[in-house]
Order: structure tokens, then sequence, then C-alpha cells
């Protein structure tokens, strides 16, 4: 009976339907979303990994890259070292020239790449091995070419390869693999020449890093590709299956060189995966591999141990050995997935619910305010308690009776309002095309203005609030004047295109979507404050003071002062991703997340007009 | 009335039948490996072992069905071209130089299988690609693939079910096509596979229960892959060192006694209970009675009682000897009750002696024989000097 009455209670009270339940449910889906992802990195919520294509076989062959190929080595080091750059005897070698500019600096250079054709098989796939002259962290990589080179001699002579094997030797692992790759598919700039020399279909790519002399202790796994798109599971698996299992040497990922398996590492692992996915950014020659569905990883040997460069042979030797074994495209395993330990990860059905239900937040909030419209009892105390508004006096002198009682009151003659939607439609849609303007600059201008730039908006960002709430409020010039369920509705087109943009982004870029999500999750409670100007003025702004801190460039200047890495260097690399890798977090930042930005501080900003 | 008896005979024909001996008079093995893929090697090389064991004991390739659906000695990703192993040590190469594969590649399928075991196949069909057994005929079936509860897949995309093989079985005992059968299977849950079988004279063994998985053995770390199964590793372990010849008195009995759950790691099972006279009777038949190829002797037909048969033969003869014997009998009978009649009251001994008189008769004419002898001495001593008379003549002349 009580449980009945309660809720007709809660049916017969718009006040609480549509005005603070949405908030507290909000409220739970963004608090629930963060600490389902706390709770990730648990046993209970996490899987160990397992190789799912029984075709792979890993660690199931003997490598025999030993002995006397480490003569080969030294001589072919010998040689480089010599800066003879000669392609090993008997592979069909081409090179590729290619230019590209971003952000008014040129990048040039030029790929030299050769062919093994696999003697029985039939030519219609391949394996490509990647060893850059540079490693992504810009060191020569001595050992890493000297490697391919004397692997490539030593596959030469094996006839069991179902699959063409490619060695690429890119100058640097920034440019050099797009372009190869691009230009392998037909889909390079007129910058980059095609390829003379090509093969079958490309099956998965491995890159060699060994830019230091010593011998190595672990190995280091990086799968992060461009806008977070990762390689199969069954890759990483398979390298750390045959690394561990069958070579004995430990492998890390995230640059997480101490890991003790505790939840504060797992969830730290976790976190670093997410930023890079996040960020979208090419962490290394395989990156640029991905957006071509070819799983790519690359092996960098770390730290101080007893394992030489035949040791890294014979584990590059057993993964095209089970890369060989392949017969069709990976695919048994996942693609979606966060990895917290060598052996540990959660997919794509277990974490997904954590950003989607910050991405819900938006549009239960939405939803809520667009009924909420469309109701007279509920717009007009908005009306009443905003005194100075023009339309206020029309109805009902209110302003001292609490929101509630009106709404109460006005319950039972409550009627169906005719929304205005012209106006929200028009300011929302074209502030979500201006995000196109910011977009064009910062990934147009010269690399030297980035951080004069980033100055200057934070400036705009500031002020563009505050003029288009002064328009807004004083009728935009045109004839009638904005009426308070306008700015309601103008907050629910704006939350509702965001909770559906980073819905549909949380299933491409789940970190990306969970960091957008949680830096806009303010919006959702930000409105339009009423109420006594002593009390107003003060409130909204301190409110668009902190609104600001989140805007998209001062987030910006704050990571940047808190990694110590200058802001042109983000913004090249930002824009050089937009350039060349095709990268679309500016896309989310400036044309998502800063017109809702925008649109929040526009409501608080009305406030005070 | 003359009806009845002779439908009443027909009855008694066919429950003899029915009841029939172990003796069979040829032997036909169906060998099929049902995956493809490089890393089903091991199916591959279980099958190709079994080919190899069933040939050295006799049967002769004409005799054998094999399906391979796919070819690992030229898949490019194996190190050794041109070769299948089955043991790591790779002593033996499975695909060596006599080796006849009658259905290849895309050619194994479900339906491909099932007509061939129930003859539904076309006339231009060749007949190295048909089973041509008959009543007389064992028949052995062996499988390896994926399969799971009462399926066993077939190539990528198909798979037989537990009753598909039922009623294949069923249709061949209808059709005559097996005396016995024996039904061999190594897949995951592979003992689900014989569950649905339910014509006669089938014995059926297989490598892992419900719910359990079969094993590899073990992984040739040259080749890459793993290269023979549990099971039937250990089949063909008691085949190859225990079942030397094709005159091996090792029976079923002991084939399956020799399944140790231990290595294997699943629980193999077998069936009896189609076979007549059940696990007792189906114990004895012996491993060669499948394996190899023990050609008994048919006259006409060996199984029937009808006239003119070799059992029917043997049986007459014993009657006649026992009618002429029971004639013999009766015959001195009757002459000793003749003597009786002649001089009554004598024992049974004197009769017999006074059956002898007459042989007593013809010494008296031994007296004569003197006579008969002078006469001959006489006439060789006349040509004698016949002969010498003229050789004297002859000299002077």
């Amino acid at each position: 009976m009580a449980l009945k009455s309660a809720i007709r209670n809660l049916r017969n009270n718009p006040q609480l339907l549509f005005v603070r339940l949405p908030n507290i449910l909000s409220f739970l889906c963004i608090v629930v979303g963060v600490v389902w992802l706390l709770l990730l990195p648990l046993n209970d919520y996490s899987r160990q990994t397992y190789i799912s294509e029984n075709a792979l076989l890993p660690g199931q062959v003997h490598a025999y890259f030993t002995g006397s190929e480490q003569n080969i080595f030294r001589g072919y080091k010998k040689e480089i070292q010599a800066l003879i750059q000669e392609g090993p005897a008997g592979l069909k070698v081409a090179t590729q020239k290619y230019e590209y500019t971003s952000a008014g600096i040129g990048y040039q250079g030029e790929n030299v790449y050769g062919i093994i054709h696999a003697p029985r098989g039939d030519a219609t796939e391949a394996i490509v091995l990647v060893a850059a002259w540079k490693t992504a962290d810009d060191e020569l990589n001595l050992n890493g070419v000297t490697l391919a080179l004397t692997l490539a001699r030593y596959f030469k002579r094996w006839s069991l390869w179902s699959k063409d094997i490619i060695f690429v030797f890119p100058p640097d692992s920034k440019t050099g693999t797009q372009a190869w790759i691009d230009a392998y598919h037909d889909l390079h700039p007129a910058t980059v020449q095609p390829l003379p020399l090509k093969s079958g279909a490309l099956q998965g790519a491995l890159v060699i890093e060994y830019p230091f002399e010593n011998h190595f202790h672990t190995l280091h796994i990086v799968y992060d590709g461009v806008n977070g798109q990762l390689p199969n599971l069954d890759l990483f698996n398979t390298a750390v299956a045959i690394a561990g299992g069958q070579m004995g040497i430990g492998a890390n990922l995230q640059e997480m060189w101490k890991h003790d398996d505790s939840y504060q590492d797992r969830l730290k692992t976790i976190l670093r995966g997410m930023t890079k996915q996040g960020l979208g950014y090419a962490t290394g020659a395989h990156s640029s591999f991905m957006p071509y569905h070819i799983d790519a990883i690359t092996l960098q040997p770390k730290g101080e141990g007893w394992e030489d460069e035949m040791a890294l042979g014979r584990t590059i030797e057993s993964l095209c050995r089970s890369l060989n074994n392949l017969l069709e495209h990976l695919h048994q395993s996942f693609f979606f997935y966060l990895l917290m330990q060598s052996n540990r990860f959660v997919s794509i059905g277990t974490y997904l619910p954590s950003a989607m239900l910050i991405a819900g937040n938006f549009t239960i909030m939405a939803i809520a305010l667009w009924m909420r419209t469309g109701y007279y009892s509920d717009s007009k105390p908005g009306v009443s308690a905003g005194s100075d508004t023009p339309k206020s006096k029309s109805e009902k002198p209110s302003g001292t009776v609490t929101e509630k009682e009106v709404t109460e009151s006005k319950l039972n003659g409550s009627t169906v309002a005719e929304r205005v939607l012209a106006l929200p439609l028009t300011l929302v849609s074209g502030l979500h095309l201006i995000g196109l303007v910011p977009l064009w600059i910062f990934n147009t201008i010269f690399h030297q203005y980035f951080t004069a730039a980033t100055y200057i908006f934070v400036g705009v960002d500031v002020v563009l609030p505050l003029i288009l709430a002064a328009l807004l409020s004083n009728g935009l010039g045109i004839s009638r004047p904005i009426v308070p369920q306008q700015y309601l509705l103008i907050k629910s087109f704006a939350l509702l295109l965001l909770g559906l943009s980073l819905s549909t982004l949380a299933t491409l870029n789940f970190s990306l979507s969970f960091m957008i999500g949680l830096l806009c999750a303010p919006l959702t409670f930000i409105t339009r404050i009423q109420g006594a100007a002593a009390v107003r003025y003060p409130i909204s702004v301190l409110g668009l003071a902190l609104l600001n801190l989140l805007s998209p460039p001062a987030v910006l200047i704050g990571v940047c002062w808190y990694t110590g890495v200058p802001i042109e260097t983000v913004l090249t690399q930002a824009a050089f991703g937009w350039d060349v890798w095709g990268m679309w977090t500016q896309v989310v930042v400036w044309c998502v997340w800063w017109p809702a930005w925008l649109i929040g501080c526009v409501l608080l900003g009305s406030s005070m007009f | 009335m003359s009806l009845l008896i002779r439908l009443l005979q027909a009855l008694a024909l066919l429950l003899f039948v029915g009841a029939a001996t172990a003796e069979h008079t040829s032997n036909w093995a169906v060998l099929v490996s049902t995956s493809r893929f490089w890393f089903n090697y091991r199916h591959l090389a279980n099958v190709l072992s079994l080919y190899r064991t069933v040939k050295r004991l006799g049967i002769p390739d004409s005799q054998i069905i094999l399906m391979l659906p796919d070819d690992m000695a030229c898949n490019p990703r194996n190190a050794f071209p041109g070769t299948v192993y089955s043991n790591a040590d790779r002593a033996v190469d499975l695909y060596g130089d006599n080796i006849e594969v009658d259905y290849r590649g895309y050619e194994v399928t479900v339906e491909n299988f099932i007509r061939l075991l129930t003859d539904r196949l076309d006339e231009d069909v060749p007949r190295s690609k048909r089973l041509g057994s008959d009543a007389g005929s064992n028949v052995l079936v062996y499988m390896t693939g994926h399969g799971g509860d009462q399926f066993l897949k077939f190539q990528d995309a198909e798979e037989i079910g537990a009753w598909d093989l039922a009623d294949a079985f069923g249709q061949m005992w209808e059709k005559k096509r097996y005396h016995e059968l024996l039904f061999m299977i190594d897949t995951c849950q592979a003992n689900t596979m014989y569950t649905h079988f339910y014509s006669p004279n089938i014995v059926a063994t297989g490598s892992s229960e419900l719910d359990q998985s079969s094993y590899s053995h073990h992984a040739d770390n040259d080749v890459g892959v793993a290269v023979i199964d549990r099971w039937t590793y250990y089949v063909l372990e008691f085949l190859e060192t225990q079942v030397t010849s094709a005159n091996s008195k090792l029976t079923l009995g002991d084939l399956f006694d020799s399944y140790d759950m231990s290595k294997i790691h699943s629980q193999p099972g077998v069936r009896w209970d189609l076979f007549p006279g059940g696990e007792q009777e189906g114990r004895l038949r012996t491993v060669v009675d499948f394996f190899g190829n023990v050609q008994n002797v048919e006259i006409e037909n060996a199984n029937a009682t009808d006239p003119g048969s070799l059992k029917e033969d043997l049986a007459e003869i014993a009657r006649l000897v026992e009618k002429w014997r029971k004639r013999d009998e009766e015959y001195s009978a009757i002459l000793g009750n003749s003597s009786q009649s002649q001089s009554e009251g004598a024992q049974s001994h004197t009769v017999q002696l006074s059956s002898k008189k007459p042989v007593g008769a013809t010494k008296m004419a031994e007296a004569g024989s003197w006579g008969k002898r002078l006469v001959g001495l006489s006439v060789v001593g006349a040509c004698t000097a016949v002969w010498v008379a003229g050789s004297i003549l002859g000299r002077s002349a």
C-alpha cells in the first residue's frame, strides 16, 4: 500500500520526476561509471588472457636462429656502422620516397624494403617486419636494423613460409611506415611515391626496436594504434606466450617496468593504456598499420639483463612461424580490450558500461529537460523566479514562493506547452559548426604559433560565452526575446547531442569517450541560476571561472604544465596526426566537447543578464 | 499344411544365419580424417598411421577407402616437404611411396561419406571410390577430427550427426554390406557418436566420453604442430607392438583392455550390446578379424546349410558312415542269428568259430595246390628247354 502510494506520489510530482530525479540519476550514472572502471582491475571482473586462434600454435616450433647467425649479425652491424646500406643478397629490394608537410614542418624520407617470396606459398598473403632507422624515441635503431637484415638472410633459407615476408626499413618511426602502408594500399597522397614492388594481403606486422648495445632483460610490447585502435589480442598474447613461455623473457606493457600484479599497478596499467588510446596518437611504427586492419605490435627490448640479440631474433622467428601458421586474418580474439598485465585483460563487454553510463547521464538529463519543457507548470516558475526577465510578471508574481510549491500548485492545471524550437536548434547546431573554426586553426597554422594560439583561445573561451549570453538575453536583436523554456531546450539539445556522440564514440574509442564524458560531467548540472542578484552574480561568476578551468585549451595547458611537455610539441604532434596519421581526436575535442562546454557556459552566463 | 512346414523351415534357416559364426570372407577399411588446415596435422597423421597398420596386416589398397581432406605433405608450412610423420622421432614417413588416397580435399564431405557407406553412388564412380563390401565382409570404420556431443565436424562447415551415422550403418546392414563392423572414432566427446547405432553386429569404440576432450599426444617442434592424438597413439602402440603378424590371436578384448586412462587422459568407451553374444562373444573376435585380411574359404556359401554346402556334405558323410556302420552291425547280427539257428544253444564264441568254418573249407584246397605248382614248374622247365635248344641250334646255323 505504502509502495503504491509512493509510486503514485512520484508520478504525480513532476518536480520530483523532472527536476530532482534526473539529477540524482545522472549523478548516479557518473558515479557508477567511474566506480565500474575502478572495479575492472579486480580478479572478478578481469580475465586471464588466452589464445583463441587455434592456428597460431605459439611456441610450438624450435627456433634455430642462433650460433652462426650471430656472426652474420656482427658482420651486418659492421657494415651498417660503416654506413654501407646494402640489402641481403637474393631479396627483391625497392625504395620509396615520400614527403609530408604539417604545421609548417616538412618531413622527407625514403623507405627501403625487400620481399622474401614464400618458396612454396601462393603469394596472396604477407607478413611485415619493420625496423626503422630511428625508434619512436628518436634513437638510432642500430641493433634493430641489423637484426632485421640478419633475419632476412636467415628466413630466406627456410622453405616453410606460406606467406611472403616483407622487410621494411623506414627512416623513422613516425612517417615512414605510414607512407609505406598508404602506398601499399594505393591510398597515398601525391607527395608519396607509389610502391614499385608489392605482395599479397598483409596479415600482421612486427616492429623491431633495439637501439642500445647492452643485453636486455625484458621485452616491452607496444600495441596502441592510431585513434585508439588495437591489434587483435591474439597477436599480443602470442608475443607474450612466445617471449615468456618459450624464450623465458618477461614481457612488459605500457612502460610498467615493475608490475607486482597489485590492484594499484593493474589500475595504473589500464589508465596508461586508456590515456594512449584516448589521445589516439601513434605510439610507434606499428600504429600506422592498424587503420588498415593489419595487426601490428612493436617489440622493444628493455632493461639490463642477459638476453642478447639472438634471443630477440628467436622470439621474432617464433612469432613469424606462428603468423605463418595463420589460415585467415586474426579474428578469433578481441579487438576491444583493456590490458592490465601481460596476462590479464578486460573485454569490451565488461568495460563498456562504464563509458556508456557516463554518456547516458547526459541523455537522461536531456530527456528529462525535454519532458519538463512540455509543461507550463514547470516553465512558469522559472520565469517568475527570474524577476529581470521581460515576461516574468505576466502570469504569477510569486518570487518568494519556493519552486516546489509552485509546481505542485500548478500541477493540477498543468497543460501541454508548445515548445519554441527554432532558436535552441539553431544555436546548438550553429555552435557545433563553429567548432570547425578552432579545428581548422589548430591543424593549419605553423607550429611556432601554437602556444600563442592556445592562450588566445583561453581568452576567447572566457569572453565568447558572455557575449553569446548577452545576445541571447537581449533577444539577439531579433524581435522576440528568449523565454526560459528555450534555455532548457538549448541545454536539452546540447546534452542530447553530447550523450549521443559519446555513447557512439564509446564503442569505437572507449577511453576518449570516457575522458570527455568525465570532463563534461559538470555540464549536466549547470543551469541558468535564478534568484536574487546578490546570490546570482557571485555564483555564476564562480561557476564560469570553474568551468573555464575545464575548457579544452585550459585542460591542454594544465596537462602540459603537469607533464612538462611543451604545448607546441603536443599540438604539433596533434596536427601531424591529423595530417598524416588520420587522427580524429581533434574532431571530438572541437566538435563535440567544445560546443557542449560552450553551451554550458552560455547558460551559466545568461544568469547574469 | 506343406506351406506351413516350408515357412517354418525358412524361419529356422533365418535364425541359423542370424546366429552366424565368425566366418568372414573379406576385410574392408574406411579411414576418414575430417579436418583440414595445418594445425590439424595430427588428424591426418592419425589416419595415415592406421592406414599403414591395416596395410601391414594385409588389407590391400583396393579394400581401403582413405579419405584425406587436406594435403599436409604439400602444405607450404611443412618443414619437411612431401612427408607426414606421426611421431617426433620422424622414423616413418607415413606419406611414403605406397599411398592411395581415394577421397581427397573437398571430396571429403558428409554426403560422399554416407553415399560411400550405403553405396548410393553413380554408375560412373570408379571402383577405388566404392566400398565393395558384402554380407561376408568385416568392415573397419575409423574416423578422426573435431567433434562434439553427437556430431563430428567435416571440414569447415559441415557435420555428421550420430543419427546420420547410425542410419548409414543401418542401411548397410539392410543392404548386406557388412558381416561385422568395428567402428572406431577419435575426437572430443567421441563416445556420443555411437550412441544411436541400432543395426546388429557392430562393435564401437571411442576415445572420450560426453563432455570430455580428446587430447593430442605430443608435438613435433620442427614441424611445429601436434603430430598424433593420444587414443590413436596408444591403439597404434598396441597394434604395432602386440599384433605383429596377420596370424596374431590377440582379441578385441585384449585391445580394449590395453586402454589406460592415465595415458589417454580421457575415458575411452566400448559398445558391445549390438553384437550377438554381447561383450562375451565380442571380446573373442581377433584384432586381425578387422585389421587384417583373414580370408576364410567359402564354398558356395559358408554359412548356409543349403544342400551342397560343405557343412551339409560333412553332415551327409557323417550320416552315411553312421548308416554303413549300422548296416554292418545289422548284417553281422543277421549272420549270428542264422548260425544260432544252425547250432542251437551254442554261445556267441562258438557262433563265431562256426562262422569261420567256410574259411576252413578253403584250406582243404591246399592239397590241390601242390599239383598246380608241379604243372607250372614243368611248363617253365619245358620253356627253358625249348629256349636252350633254340639257342644251340641258332649258333650252329
